[in-house]
C-alpha cells in the first residue's frame, strides 16, 4: 500500500467525520453560511494533504506550479453537495507535462473521496486570453484563492492577469455574462414567483446574488485596474437587504442539499412543509405555515432579482449600441414631473411623493413608458409610504388613476413595481392576501399575485404578438368597450384564493364587492365586474363540453346573456388560462376557446327575438320590480313583449328609465333621453311604431355630423318602440355647445313628425364633407336566415362604415316595405356590422323578397 | 400486458374517468388530441368569415393494464363515453412487452 493510498482512506475518514458534523451542526442552528464556510476549510484541508502527498511536500512549491480555488469554491461557498471548481496553474507549458501525471493522480483521489471535482488547467498567459465560448472561466477567475503551490504565480494571476483581463474585456464580459442571465430567466418565464423555485438557478436565486456581484465587480476594475474593495460593491442601499437574502438562501440551499442527498436546489412543495416547520433561514421571523415561509422565501428572492436586473441594465459598459439607442429614446420621454436615465424613472422634484396624486401618476407613467423606478425613486417612495398609509386615496379619485395605468401596454411590470414596495396592497387592500401566495395543485406554476400580473401582461402583449391565435383575440381586446373593467378583473380573479374555504370563487366576488365599494364603482361596472369574477371559470366548463353542440353553446350563450361581456369573458379565460403556466395555452384548447366564443356570439344574435312575458318567472324581472316596487305595472306594460335582448343589454337604471319615459307617451308622443356615457353618447327614443322610424333618426344624427357606432331598435307587445343609437360626436358639436343639446334634440323630433326633411338634410352634410379614402376595403355581404326565428327573417350585412350609412341601408328596407322588428347595430373599425330581424305584412320574407331585398340593398350600398 | 388507447370526445372525459377508477385503473396519461373519422368537420361564420375545424378537437387517454383487467377497462370506457352518435371514439388495444418503472427498476406487472 503506497502512501497515498495510506492518506486517502484517513482522508475519507477526515470528510466522512467532517461532513457529519456539519449535518448535524447545520441541523441544530440551520445557518447555512457556517455550513459551506466549514465544508470550504474541510475540503481545502484535504487538498492540502493532498497536495503534499501528490504533488509536493512542500505546500508553497514547487515553484511553476500553483493550485487555485475557483467559483463557488474560490468565494467560500462550498455547499454540501457542490462541485469544487480548481484550477492547476502553470508558468508556462513546459510544467505541464512535467506535473501531468501527478495531477492525474491528484484529481483521481479527490474522485476517490467522492468529490465532484470541476477542474481546469492553464498556463498563466491562458488565463489570459477571453475565450468567448467560455466565459464562465473568465468569470470563475473573478473568485480566484490560493490553495497551494507557488504564491508568486498565484499573486501574478490575481494581482495583474485578472485586472488586465477585466479592464480590457470588461465590455465583453459584462455583455455576455448578461446574455447568460438573461437567457436562464427566461428560462424560468422572467419571474421569481415559481411555485417550486430553483434556489440556485431561478431567478432572484443565489446565482443572480453572484451576478450582481460579478458585475459591480467588473465595473469596478475597469475603472480602479485593481481589486476593489468587495465590501463596497453593491448598491448602498441594497446592501442590508441583500446581506440577509444571502444568509437565508445559503441555509435554505444548504437545508436541500442535506435533504436529498444529492445536488438538487429544487424548492419543492415537500422540501417548503419541511423548511417552514423547520423555520429554516427564519428564526427571527413569524412562520406559522408554509405559505408565511414562502413569502419570506420570495420576499429575499425579489431583493436580489431587482438589484441583479438592476446593474443588468445600469452598467453602461453592458450596452449593446441598439440597447443604447433604445435607452436614449426613453430619455426623451421625461416630462416635466419625471426624468428618464438610462430607462429608470427620477424624480425631477424629489419631496413632491407625499401627494398620492404624484405617485399614482409616477406609476401610471411607468405603464405607459415601459421604464423602471431607479434606486432613488424606490427610496422615495418608500420614505412617503407610512404617511400614505394613513389616508390611502380611495373612491372616483384612485379608480381614475387605476384604470388609467390598468390599460396601458406595461401595466403589468408597474403594478409589480408597486407590488414589490408594498403600494398596490396598500391602495387596494383586497390583493394583501395573493401576495406572494403559493397555492399548491398540478398546473399552476406561479404565485397568485405573479399568476394575476401575468394574465394582464398576456392581454397587454396580444396586440404585438404574431401568433394566429393571439391575433383573433387581440381583434376582441381591440373592440372592448371598457377593457379596464376586464384587467380589474383579471386582478381580483383569485383574490378569494387567500380566504379560507374550497371555492375561491366566492371569496373572490367578496374582495370585489370591497373593492368596488373603494373604487367607488357605480352601479353598472361593479355588475361587469362581479359577473366577470363570479364566471371566470364558466366559459373554461363550458370547453370541457362539446363546443360544437348547439345545447352547450345555448346553454352558455344564455348565462353569459350580453355580447360584450362575452367578448370580455373570452378575453379573461384565455389570459387566465395562458397565465397559468407557458405551455397552459395550447393550439387545441385556444381553437376550442374560439369556437365556444364564435357559436356563443352567433347564437346570441340568431337568438335575439325570444319575447318577455311578465307572467313567467324571471330573475331580472323580480330584480327590476324589487327596485321600484310601486312602479310594477308600470314596469309590466311596458316589457311585456320586448325581446329577452333588450334586458340583457340594458341594465337596471336605463330599463326603470325607459319604462317611465313610456308611461309619459300619453303627454307626449315622443320621448327622447340624451346623455354622454363615457367616450360616446347615448340617444333612446320611446315612441309609437311607424313607418321609417329607425331610418329617419339614423338620418338625422348622421345630419348632424354624428358617427353611429353602435344601435338597437326593439318593440313591445303594444307597439311601443325602444330605439338607442350610440354615437360619438365627430365635430364636438355637443362637446362644446350645450345649447345644441337641445335643438339636437328638436331636429330629431322633428325629423320623426315629418316637419323636416331627412333626405335633404343629409344631403347637404354629405356635400360639405369630403370623404376621406379608406384605409381597409370591405366588400358587401348579405346574408338572409330564416331558421333562427320563429316570427322574423335575419338578415346580416357586413359592409364598409361610411356616413348616412344606417340611414340608406334602413330607408330601403322600409322603401322594400320590410318592418324592423329589431335591429343589433355595431361597428367594428371601418366594418359596420349589422343584424336586422325583418317582417313583411307581419310575417317572415318570402324567398322572392330576400331576393328583391338583397338586390337593392346591394344597389344602394354599392353606389357612393 | 395491454395498452388500451382510446380516442374520445371531450366532454366524456371526466365520465371516462370516473368509470375507470371505479373498476379499479388508478394511472392514466391524457393527451389532448384532434381527428376525425367519419365524423366530418365543422364550419361556423363569424363576422362574415368562415372557421373551419377539419380536425376536431378529442382527447386520447393512454393505459397500460394487467391483462385480467383489459375487458373492465374497455367496458367502463364504452359505456361512459358512448353518445350514439358519430364521432363518440375508438379505442386500441395492442400488446406490451414489458414495463420498468424508473424508481426503483421493478419490472412486468409490478411495475404497473
Amino acid at each position: 500500500m503506497n502512501t497515498v493510498a495510506i492518506a486517502s482512506s484517513k482522508l475519507r475518514d477526515l470528510y466522512a467525520r467532517e461532513s457529519a458534523s456539519i449535518e448535524q451542526e447545520f441541523s441544530v442552528t440551520g445557518e447555512g453560511s457556517v455550513a459551506v464556510a466549514r465544508r470550504t476549510s474541510v475540503v481545502d484541508t484535504i487538498l492540502l494533504r493532498l497536495w503534499n502527498e501528490a504533488i509536493s511536500p512542500d505546500p508553497e512549491g514547487p515553484k511553476n506550479f500553483a493550485l487555485v480555488a475557483t467559483g463557488g469554491f474560490g468565494r467560500g461557498w462550498l455547499f454540501p453537495h457542490s462541485d469544487i471548481d480548481l484550477l492547476f496553474l502553470h508558468a508556462g507549458s513546459g510544467s505541464e507535462n512535467d506535473f501531468k501525471d501527478s495531477i492525474r493522480r491528484f484529481s483521481q483521489e479527490l474522485w476517490d473521496l467522492k468529490l465532484k471535482l470541476s477542474p481546469a488547467t492553464r498556463t498563466v498567459a491562458e488565463c489570459e486570453r477571453f475565450d468567448p465560448n467560455n466565459v464562465e472561466f473568465a468569470i470563475s477567475l473573478l473568485d480566484c484563492r490560493y490553495l497551494a503551490g507557488n504564491r508568486d504565480l498565484f499573486a501574478r494571476l490575481r494581482e495583474k492577469v485578472v485586472p488586465r483581463l477585466v479592464a480590457r474585456e470588461c465590455k465583453n464580459l459584462i455583455q455576455n455574462l448578461g446574455e447568460i442571465t438573461r437567457g436562464r430567466h427566461h428560462k424560468f418565464g422572467n419571474t421569481v414567483f415559481h411555485l417550486e423555485p430553483n434556489v440556485k438557478d431561478g431567478p432572484g436565486g443565489l446565482r443572480d446574488y453572484n451576478v450582481a456581484y460579478w458585475l459591480a465587480l467588473i465595473s469596478a476594475m475597469e475603472k480602479l485596474r485593481t481589486w476593489p474593495d468587495p465590501k463596497t460593491l453593491l448598491p448602498v442601499s441594497s446592501r442590508r437587504p441583500l446581506e440577509d437574502a444571502l444568509d437565508f438562501q445559503m441555509s435554505v440551499r444548504c437545508f436541500l442539499h442535506f435533504r436529498h442527498g444529492r445536488h438538487d436546489n429544487n424548492l419543492s412543495w415537500e422540501a417548503q412543509d419541511e423548511a417552514a416547520a423547520r423555520k429554516i433561514g427564519a428564526s427571527d421571523a413569524e412562520v406559522a405555515t408554509a405559505a408565511d415561509w414562502m413569502r419570506l422565501y420570495f420576499g429575499h428572492a425579489r431583493a436580489v432579482h431587482r438589484v441583479c436586473t438592476q446593474l443588468l441594465e445600469e452598467i453602461p459598459a453592458a450596452w449593446s449600441s441598439l440597447s443604447r439607442q433604445l435607452q436614449n429614446w426613453k430619455s426623451r420621454v421625461s416630462t416635466p414631473d419625471f426624468s428618464v436615465v438610462d430607462g429608470l424613472v427620477f424624480l425631477q422634484q424629489p419631496g413632491t411623493l407625499e401627494n398620492p396624486e404624484m405617485l399614482l401618476r409616477l406609476f401610471h407613467f411607468i405603464a405607459e413608458q415601459g421604464v423602471k423606478l431607479s434606486t432613488t425613486t424606490e427610496y422615495k417612495i418608500e420614505q412617503a409610504l407610512p404617511s400614505l398609509a394613513a389616508t390611502p386615496p380611495r373612491g372616483a379619485e384612485l379608480w381614475l388613476y387605476l384604470q388609467e395605468t390598468l390599460v396601458q401596454p406595461h401595466a403589468a411590470d408597474a403594478l409589480r413595481a408597486m407590488n414589490a414596495l408594498r403600494l398596490l396592497p396598500l391602495l387596494l387592500p383586497e390583493l394583501k392576501g395573493i401576495e406572494a401566495l403559493v397555492v399548491r395543485d398540478f398546473y399552476h406554476r406561479f404565485t397568485v399575485d405573479e399568476h394575476s400580473f401575468l394574465a394582464i401582461e398576456h392581454l397587454h402583449r396580444l396586440k404585438e404578438s404574431k401568433s394566429e391565435w393571439d391575433k383573433r383575440f387581440a381583434e376582441l381586446l381591440g373592440e372592448l368597450e371598457q377593457p379596464e373593467l376586464l384587467y380589474l378583473a383579471l386582478l381580483l380573479h383569485d383574490s378569494g384564493k387567500a380566504l379560507p374555504g374550497d371555492n375561491h370563487v366566492e371569496g373572490s366576488l367578496e374582495l370585489t364587492d370591497t373593492c368596488a365599494e373603494r373604487l367607488d364603482l357605480d352601479p353598472a361596472d361593479r355588475e361587469t365586474l362581479r359577473y366577470l369574477v363570479g364566471s371566470h371559470l364558466e366559459m373554461s366548463t363550458a370547453m370541457r363540453r362539446d363546443v360544437f353542440d348547439p345545447a352547450n353553446v345555448k346553454s352558455f350563450a344564455e348565462k353569459v346573456g350580453a355580447p360584450e361581456r362575452l367578448k370580455m369573458l373570452c378575453l379573461l379565460t384565455f389570459a387566465d388560462i395562458k397565465a397559468v403556466n407557458p405551455e397552459a395555452m395550447t393550439p387545441w384548447k385556444a381553437d376550442s376557446l374560439w369556437q365556444l366564443y364564435i357559436a356563443s356570439t352567433n347564437y346570441l344574435s340568431r337568438s335575439a327575438d325570444e319575447r318577455v312575458h311578465t307572467e313567467e318567472h324571471s330573475s331580472n324581472l323580480a330584480h327590476l320590480r324589487s327596485l321600484a316596487p310601486v312602479a310594477g305595472k308600470k314596469i309590466n306594460n311596458f316589457l311585456e313583449g320586448l325581446p329577452q335582448r333588450y334586458l340583457r343589454i340594458h341594465g337596471a337604471s336605463d330599463v326603470l328609465m325607459h319604462a317611465e319615459m313610456a308611461a309619459q307617451l300619453g303627454q307626449e308622443p315622443i320621448q327622447l333621453s340624451l346623455k354622454q356615457v363615457r367616450h360616446w353618447y347615448e340617444l333612446a327614443l320611446i315612441t309609437t311604431d311607424r313607418p321609417f322610424l329607425f331610418a329617419s333618426v339614423s338620418g338625422a344624427l348622421a345630419a348632424w355630423g354624428m358617427n353611429i357606432v353602435k344601435a338597437n331598435a326593439f318593440s313591445n307587445g303594444a307597439g311601443v318602440v325602444v330605439d338607442t343609437f350610440y354615437f360619438t360626436d365627430r365635430f364636438r358639436t355637443l362637446e362644446l355647445n350645450l345649447p345644441e343639446w337641445e335643438r339636437l334634440k328638436k331636429s330629431i323630433v322633428e325629423v320623426i313628425g315629418g316637419k323636416a326633411d331627412v333626405a335633404r338634410m343629409l344631403q347637404d352634410r354629405l356635400r360639405s364633407e369630403k370623404l376621406s379614402g379608406t384605409k381597409v376595403k370591405i366588400s358587401t355581404q348579405i346574408e338572409f336566415d330564416d331558421d333562427c326565428s320563429a316570427h322574423s327573417t335575419l338578415v346580416q350585412v357586413l359592409t364598409q362604415d361610411r356616413p348616412g350609412l344606417l340611414y340608406k341601408m334602413c330607408s330601403q328596407i322600409s322603401r322594400q316595405e320590410c318592418n324592423i322588428e329589431i335591429a343589433l347595430i355595431e361597428t367594428e373599425g371601418q366594418m359596420a356590422i349589422d343584424v336586422l330581424y325583418l317582417t313583411s305584412g307581419g310575417v317572415k320574407l318570402s324567398p322572392d323578397r330576400q331576393a328583391e331585398l338583397s338586390r337593392a340593398l346591394r344597389e344602394e350600398l354599392d353606389t357612393k | 400486458m395491454t395498452k388500451v388507447e382510446a380516442i374520445i370526445q371531450v366532454s366524456t372525459l371526466d365520465a371516462v374517468k370516473d368509470a375507470l377508477h371505479e373498476v379499479g385503473v388508478e394511472g392514466m396519461t391524457v393527451y389532448e388530441a384532434r381527428g376525425h373519422g367519419r365524423q366530418k368537420g365543422h364550419t361556423e361564420f363569424y363576422r362574415g368569415r368562415e372557421y373551419t375545424v377539419d380536425l376536431i378537437p378529442k382527447v386520447k387517454l393512454e393505459i397500460v393494464l394487467a391483462d385480467d383487467m383489459v375487458e373492465k377497462a374497455v367496458q367502463a370506457i364504452v359505456k361512459s363515453a358512448r353518445t350514439g352518435k358519430i364521432g363518440d371514439g375508438k379505442i386500441f388495444l395492442s400488446r406490451i412487452d414489458d414495463a420498468i418503472r424508473i424508481r426503483n427498476e421493478e419490472r412486468g406487472g409490478s411495475a404497473l
